[in-house]
């Protein structure tokens, strides 16, 4: 048996720093739309018998709330994006950021990967699913970086320099806080970002190639082509 | 980067095993960390029960939590990957392809 107090401190301030966050005003969305889009992909992840990918969830009768404070597009996005991840489209994409902005966009690409993340770890640990905070109250920030450019290895815009690191991690700059929240929870999860090049970093526990064996199943699970 | 860190450490990694779920990688616990692995991705409760309860007899608390979180950063990271449209520069895939033909991924049809 796994308890809470198991876990290392690191990866449980991650964890709660961003689980925090996402009742909070983002960037772009609102603590009441950042915890609804929360709950549209953590309804994605946990359902047996999911909507298949080619029908948007807010089609659905009885599956969102009837009062919805983001857009439909968002929720539809929100869960794709938790559910069907592989399935995913430039086209899909495009359509996507006609009715969301860019940045918005991977506000919420954000919001799904920190629900994604920190449920897979308490399912995975044998830990009680945490619930959402109280939403607070807000306006998003609307922090933009003035460097923001198109690249060429990701659909969604960066910050200049574009393609200079992988394609991975330049995906979120566009939107920092949501950068820093996701990064510092790939820190504690995985491995600081400062160690990667060494193939013999271990906390200890698990060996690298320990760490890559499970990293490279989940990957071919969810038929990540990346 | 499996194939990477075991070079680096003298060790040879047979991919296709990943691919064929016969956990015959040469590290320690390879079958119970890929049966988790494998069962943290899916939905059924009991299998997971049981397979991580293989193991903690195996591996012990820490590393069991430390599998669960490298499992809850793959979830994080192949959504970030595939909703950004994250890809790979040309040549770094041509540079892998015996990696996924390996692994089976190049059989993979694209659900795209």
């Amino acid at each position: 048996m796994i308890s809470t107090s198991d876990v290392r401190q690191d990866l449980v301030l991650a964890h709660e720093n961003a689980w925090a966050a996402l009742s909070a005003p983002g960037t772009w969305w609102s603590g009441a739309q950042r915890i609804e889009l929360a709950r549209t992909a953590l309804l994605a992840i946990n359902e047996l018998e999911p909507t298949p990918p080619w029908v948007a969830i807010s089609t659905v009768a009885g599956k969102l709330p009837q009062d919805l404070s983001a857009p439909k597009t968002a929720h539809d996005c929100a869960y794709r994006i938790a559910r069907h991840a592989a399935t995913l489209t430039l086209d899909w994409y495009q359509k996507a950021v006609r009715e969301i902005s860019e940045l918005a966009f991977v506000e919420l690409c954000g919001i799904v990967c920190t629900v994604a993340t920190i449920s897979a770890f308490r399912r995975a640990a044998g830990l009680a699913p945490l619930e959402f905070s109280e939403v607070k109250d807000g306006e998003p920030t609307q922090i933009k970086p003035t460097n923001i450019v198109s690249a060429t290895l990701n659909w969604v815009p960066v910050v200049s320099p574009a393609d200079e690191n992988a394609a991975v991690v330049q995906a979120f700059t566009a939107v920092p806080e949501t950068n820093r929240l996701i990064w510092s929870m790939a820190d504690a999860q995985y491995i600081p970002d400062k160690e990667m090049v060494d193939p013999r970093w271990s906390r200890g526990t698990l060996s690298r190639m320990q760490m890559e064996l499970i990293a490279t199943r989940v990957s071919q699970q969810r038929e990540c082509f990346y | 980067m499996l194939s990477w860190s075991g070079s680096e450490q003298g060790v040879e990694v047979d991919l296709s095993s990943v691919q064929a779920s016969t956990g015959g990688v040469a590290v320690p616990f390879a079958r119970e960390l890929l049966d988790f692995a494998t069962a943290a991705t899916e939905l059924d409760e009991t299998v997971l029960v049981e397979k991580r309860n293989a193991l903690l007899k195996v591996a012990g608390v820490a590393a069991t939590i430390d599998a669960a979180a490298v499992v809850a950063n793959f979830e994080m990271m192949t959504r970030l990957a595939d909703s950004t449209g994250a890809r790979m520069p040309t040549e770094v895939v041509a540079e892998r392809l015996g990696v996924a033909t390996a692994m089976g991924v190049d059989q993979a049809v694209s659900r795209r």
